[in-house]
């Protein structure tokens, strides 16, 4: 046994060590509910589980269904927080549920739903159809006249372009921000941060050929980053940390700036 | 897009109404700031106090003030007023996200509702009083000391919290400056404002229990 261990990494043997003396018994209070029977009112229900070294939301969920209750409903893919499918509100918190490690909750752990999507069961919301509806409401895709030549080298994008550019498309439209925003739980129109942040990537795209004007009437709108209200909790929540608050403030200028060329002109 | 909307379509519409609620509440807290050192002219004493006060009734500042207020909290007013949920499900919605999520952020929006509205009708007091009262030392201390004490204090920390919200988010939503050093500077200059605006109301206080 002493052999064995000697294998493992200092580190983790101490952790591991550390955690089996002390194993704590966690208690998850997890949302239920089944729209497909309204007449269950949405209800918390305890499971306890013990606590294992370096476990995730990603595990106990999946220990849980496996081990307790097969009826359980939440949604993993990748486990590695590049999916976006594990946004849940953990003790109030719109974060990943694949990135939550237990050492970092208390004993008694909240898990809701993501507010604002289509709830399907339980932890389990259907982001697809709101960013679906937003992508298409921003027209998120390259507007050009410009004709394809297949033969022609493509064009360079200068580096730091790019790398602006990068930054917005890191969003992997986990919904954290917009289950957050207390805007996007009362006006069903307003595309939120992740929307905002999806249209600066095209503002920034020198292949898009959109004016501001026709970017004015897209976001500069009470539907678009004029509907926010600074609060806020998209950027505090981001999981993959894009900086949400540069983003709006970036869009919000760039509107009131093409609102007042827009007003000279006339 | 619907007949009402092509009829009524303006692109600019929603940059001008978001700019008057940031230019009217800017305007709002420097005037604020204003009339905190204004009325602390009582520390240097009753003389002080009193000539600043001639020297306002001279220029006709009063009733400049009072238009001045009157255009710029209605246009405030006016601006704000859609940020405000006004039916009665999304008002449940949103108390119940803000005790959801613990973000304190979404509390404070909840409060700078809330102390907006209870500031009209503060403000409105406030205002008729001193326009019908006139300003004088004298009237002052003996109001203060006669049952406004409570009023003014209520007045002085709802309108320094709903000035210091309002700041933060102007500075938040146009990304001009760090938003957590923002927070702790904003706090600073809250707190000073309160307490020359409780050493003020103190002042008075006393000259009105030694009159």
């Amino acid at each position: 046994m002493e052999n064995r261990a000697v294998l493992l990494p200092q580190t983790n043997r101490d952790d591991w060590g550390e955690n089996m003396m002390h194993a704590r018994t966690l208690t998850i209070r997890i949302m239920r509910y089944n729209p497909a029977e309204p007449e269950t009112k949405p209800y918390l229900q305890d499971f306890q589980l013990t606590e294992e070294p370096g476990m995730t939301l990603f595990v106990v969920l999946n220990k849980l269904r496996e081990e307790q209750d097969p009826t359980l409903r939440f949604d993993f893919v990748c486990r590695a927080a590049i999916c976006g499918s594990c946004g849940m509100l953990v003790n109030g918190k719109p974060t990943l549920a694949c990135k939550t490690l237990t050492k970092d909750l208390p004993e008694t752990t909240t898990l809701l739903p993501l507010p604002v999507f289509k709830l399907i069961g339980d932890l389990s919301v259907d982001t697809g159809v709101w960013f679906r509806d937003v992508s298409l409401r921003t027209e998120s895709w390259i507007h050009t006249d410009t004709v394809f030549d297949p033969d022609a080298e493509e064009e360079r994008m200068d580096n730091d372009v790019a790398q602006k550019i990068y930054e917005a498309e890191r969003c992997i439209e986990c919904g954290c921000c917009i289950g957050g925003c207390a805007t996007a739980n009362i006006k069903p129109n307003f595309i939120g941060a992740a929307g905002v942040n999806r249209v600066a990537r095209f503002m920034l795209d020198p292949r898009d050929q959109r004016t501001d004007r026709e970017y004015l009437e897209l976001v500069g709108t009470d539907d678009g980053v004029f509907g926010c209200v600074g609060l806020m909790a998209c950027d505090d929540n981001c999981p993959v940390g894009i900086p949400l608050r540069d983003q709006l403030a970036y869009v919000r200028r760039k509107m009131a700036q093409s609102a007042w060329n827009l007003g000279k002109t006339k | 897009m619907q007949l009402q909307k092509a009829m009524a379509h303006n692109p600019r519409m929603d940059v001008i109404v978001e700019g008057i609620q940031m230019v009217s509440g800017l305007l709002l807290v420097v005037f604020l700031w204003t009339h905190m050192l204004f009325v602390a002219a009582i520390w240097l004493g009753v003389n002080a106090f009193n000539t600043l006060a001639h020297f306002m009734d001279v220029f006709g500042l009063l009733p400049a003030t009072v238009v001045f207020l009157i255009l710029v909290i209605g246009a405030h007013i006016g601006a704000v007023i859609r940020r405000v949920p006004r039916q009665w499900q999304e008002q449940k919605i949103l108390w119940r996200h803000a005790k959801l999520i613990h973000h304190s952020d979404t509390w404070s929006w909840l409060f700078q509702a809330i102390t907006g509205t209870a500031l009209l009708a503060l403000a409105i007091v406030h205002m008729a009083v001193v326009t019908y009262g006139g300003i004088d030392a004298n009237l002052s201390s003996s109001r203060v000391h006669g049952g406004f004490l409570v009023f003014y204090a209520v007045l002085l920390l709802l309108s320094e919290y709903h000035a210091s919200v309002g700041l933060y988010r102007v500075f938040v939503k146009w990304g001009w400056v760090d938003r957590h050093s923002l927070k702790r500077v904003l706090t600073v200059v809250s707190l000073l404002t309160v307490v020359i605006g409780a050493v003020t109301l103190w002042i008075f206080y006393v000259l009105g229990a030694n009159a």
